[in-house]
């Protein structure tokens, strides 16, 4: 049994591969054998992966791991580049997210896509099924390599649906600028898998022979045997530079500061696809990334320190800008930004448990919050204005009540999902961050992000449900289906639960033993352990501090009800009136979000255009220059010298005669004969 | 009658200096023919000259397959000159210059 669980650890990301290809290929040639426009096949095959991944979870509960891997290509004389699957507290965890996501964003997508009349389904439905393929075959890829191979799936899968609506102008000029900004991360990425590879010969994240081992071997003992590093530097400042490399990847593909413009542009894809890419598939894969490798950054502070306070700065600079956004979805991917930033400060605080935490109660309640906002959208006729809504609460009601649940979660109100996990990344920060202080830093520009959070949060709430209903559609909108309020009320009830499974305060405080997700990762395999990676982040950061959770969290909660209060003052009133004046020329540089993207439009066309026109006047100038000139001194040459093929034979004799003469003179002088 | 040898190398050096100078000078493939002979018949000169001065009979051998090439040659050479005239109607060679840059 515990075998064929892992043995069929594959079919759970080859399932989704089968229904798109069954999309694309009877989408083209049978489009009438396809009932749905292709949601069937992939509502079945999510369905499938699911209890696959249910079956894997349940195995890996019981104290299994599993780790297989085919050679893909035999290096001679050199290393291999293999194909595997690791199934390991932290993989099989998310494979539940991911499958049990994409399956309820297939049936969301049945309401949203199918229900609305849209065209070019199976193209969708191919693509969300290609897109739960990457991701799946992503999270349980056992070495570097495949995992970049993935990771570039997923990026490709974005790009095609953010572009999906390619015939209007948004969504194709979003699509590209997802796929360009990610590949600018995905590029340091690159590099740093060959130098992964350069340096230790293999890129397997577990294992004897496997790179965060041979580098904590290298740091701990000094055996660089079989290490090379390069540009002279010490392993420890070379490893650094290798996990900086690869976090270029991740800052592009989980949207942290300053490759995080491709995020809100994403909005122009249909809102499913929206749902998924925030919770669990494309932005996911970055922080995931990181936790599959932690082994590696663990023992990096400088590295760490690096995430922490990127993570941190992000999460403050997102939650800033969402304060002032006026479209629903607009305010949501602030929000994703700003939560992948809090990931990122718990990984890079060494708390690695807290940011898994997070990775998994915000894949919960983002989806909710997306899936709602989805729902939301179908009612007002596409339209995403929140100053055209209100009063909605009294006619969705369904909507209305998992989206607070979701709500209160991404504000991070006890005892809903959210707050047990961002709680627990503040925590960490501090607890690390008294000793240090960047990581306090970092704590603190995390602490303040609460409150911004809380109170955009609510002030999307406010302006969307509450309140008398502002326009003609708001007051009359447009019905949802079953498929849209199931995956909703699923998720609902996860956001509103799924944060018990750690809460560490109330363990703090009452001694009991209920951490489960905590020893859930302290799972069987030592290298992947959390207690493992804490050894491993002590010996980076030193000692935590020891504070009791109860007093920080109280504080994160305060600045959260606080945001949230004052959300309440301004907006709750039955026809709000636009406070965003009142900021002044905050607003305006809010709204223009920092002129992040002008600044990078700017990079783009002020220098790197410039640059690339002199690079390419020096190529067409100077090295294409010299092979022209050689060439047409050959020419020249060639064009004079061969006038002496006269074509009488009479030349030939002649100079036949004269070079012999020549040649006898020569060889009578240097051969003395005179 | 003992000639010397150096009677025979200045004959042979004469005959092969004329032969060259028909060559370099005459346009007519004929004498072409005709010179390339006399220098060949040049060389048999010496060689015979040299087997004799030596007491040896390899030279006239040697001479002997050297008036075989030459009747050889003159085969090929005519029939070239054939070939010539049939098409540029002369046996001018610095007619013949089709096959120049």
């Amino acid at each position: 049994m515990v075998e064929t669980a892992f043995e069929l650890v594959p079919v759970i990301a080859l399932l989704p591969f089968v229904s798109f290809l069954i999309a694309l290929f009877a989408g083209e040639f049978a489009r009438k054998m396809l009932p749905k426009g292709g949601a069937l096949p992939g509502i079945l095959a999510t369905g499938g992966s699911l209890l696959l991944s249910l079956w894997a979870f349940v195995t890996v509960s019981g104290g299994k791991t599993y780790h297989e891997s085919i050679v893909w290509v035999a290096g001679d004389g050199t290393f291999d580049l293999h194909l595997g699957v690791f199934v390991d507290p932290l993989s099989a965890m998310m494979l539940v997210i991911v499958s049990l996501v994409a399956f309820l964003v297939h049936i969301f997508s049945l309401g949203y896509m199918n229900d609305e009349g849209e065209t070019g389904l199976p193209r969708y439905y191919a693509g969300l099924g290609l897109f739960s393929f990457s991701m799946l075959s992503f999270v349980f890829a056992d070495n570097l390599l495949m995992a970049f191979m993935f990771f570039e799936l997923v990026g490709l899968c974005s790009y095609l649906l953010i572009g999906f609506w390619f015939r209007e102008q948004g969504p194709p000029s979003a699509a590209k600028k997802a796929f360009l900004v990610t590949r600018f991360g995905d590029y340091f990425f690159l590099i740093g898998v060959v130098g992964v590879f350069a340096t230790f010969g293999t890129a397997q994240f577990v294992g004897d022979h496997s790179f965060p081992h041979m580098a904590q071997q290298a740091l701990e003992e000094g055996t660089t045997e079989g290490i090379t590093t390069l540009f002279g530097l010490d392993p420890q400042a070379w490893f650094a530079v290798l996990g900086l490399l690869v976090l270029g990847g991740v800052v592009g593909k989980s949207a942290q500061f300053p490759l995080h413009t491709w995020l809100p542009d994403a909005m122009e894809g249909p809102t499913p696809v929206s749902a998924l890419i925030h919770a669990a598939t494309m932005v996911a894969a970055g922080v995931y990334l990181v936790a599959r490798m932690y082994g590696f950054y663990a023992m990096l502070p400088t590295v760490l320190a690096i995430i922490a306070f990127v993570g941190g700065f992000t999460a403050l600079f997102a939650a800033t800008m969402g304060v002032v956004k006026d479209e629903i979805k607009q305010v949501l991917a602030y929000s994703t930004i700003s939560q992948y930033g809090y990931m990122m400060l718990g990984l890079g605080a060494g708390g690695y448990v807290a940011a898994t935490f997070h990775l998994m109660t915000h894949a919960f309640f983002k989806a909710l919050l997306f899936l709602g906002a989805g729902s939301v959208i179908i009612a007002m006729h596409h339209n995403e204005d929140m100053w055209d809504m209100g009063g909605l609460k009294e006619r969705m009601p369904v909507t209305y009540w998992t989206f607070l649940s979701g709500s209160l979660a991404l504000a991070g109100i006890v005892p809903f999902a959210g707050f047990w996990s961002k709680d627990e990344v503040l925590y960490t920060a501090l607890v690390h961050g008294m000793e240090n202080p960047i990581l306090l830093g970092a704590y603190a520009m995390g602490l303040l992000a609460v409150f911004f959070t809380g109170f955009y949060t609510f002030r999307m709430v406010l302006l969307t449900f509450h309140g008398e209903p502002r326009t003609d559609t708001a007051r009359d909108p447009h019905g949802v289906g079953w498929n849209v309020k199931f995956p909703l009320v699923v998720l609902g009830i996860l956001a509103a639960t799924v944060g018990l499974v750690n809460m560490t305060p109330v363990a703090e405080a009452t001694g009991m033993h209920i951490e489960f997700l905590h020893q859930w990762l302290s799972g069987p395999l030592h290298a992947t352990n959390a207690h493992f990676y804490e050894e491993l982040v002590v010996g980076s950061f030193g000692e935590a501090a020891h504070l009791s959770p109860l007093l920080p969290g109280a504080v994160s909660l305060g600045l959260a009800l606080a945001g949230a209060g004052l959300a309440w003052t301004l907006y709750s009133a039955p026809s709000p009136a636009r406070h965003t004046e009142k900021l002044g020329s905050a607003k305006t540089l809010l709204f223009n979000n920092y002129y992040q993207d002008e600044y990078q439009v700017w990079l783009a066309e002020g220098v790197t255009l410039p640059f690339a026109r002199a690079a390419d006047k020096f190529d067409q100038g100077v090295i294409d220059g010299v092979v022209n000139g050689v060439s047409s001194v050959s020419l020249f040459g060639g064009s004079r010298i061969k006038r002496i093929q006269s074509g009488i034979v009479t030349n030939y004799a002649l100079m036949l005669v004269l070079s012999f003469v020549v040649l006898l003179v020569f060889l009578g002088i240097t051969g003395g004969w005179f | 009658m003992v000639v010397p040898i150096e009677n025979y190398l200045l004959l042979s050096a004469a005959v092969f200096c004329t032969g060259l100078f028909g060559i370099l000078t005459r346009r007519n493939a004929l004498m072409f023919l005709i010179s390339v002979e006399l220098m060949l018949n040049a060389a048999n000169i010496n060689l015979v000259a040299f087997s004799h001065y030596h007491g040896s009979v390899t030279g006239q051998t040697f001479s002997l397959f050297t008036l075989a090439l030459a009747a050889a040659e003159v085969a090929v050479g005519i029939g070239i000159i054939l070939v010539l005239y049939r098409n540029f109607n002369d046996v001018d060679v610095t007619k013949a210059t089709t096959m120049r840059w």
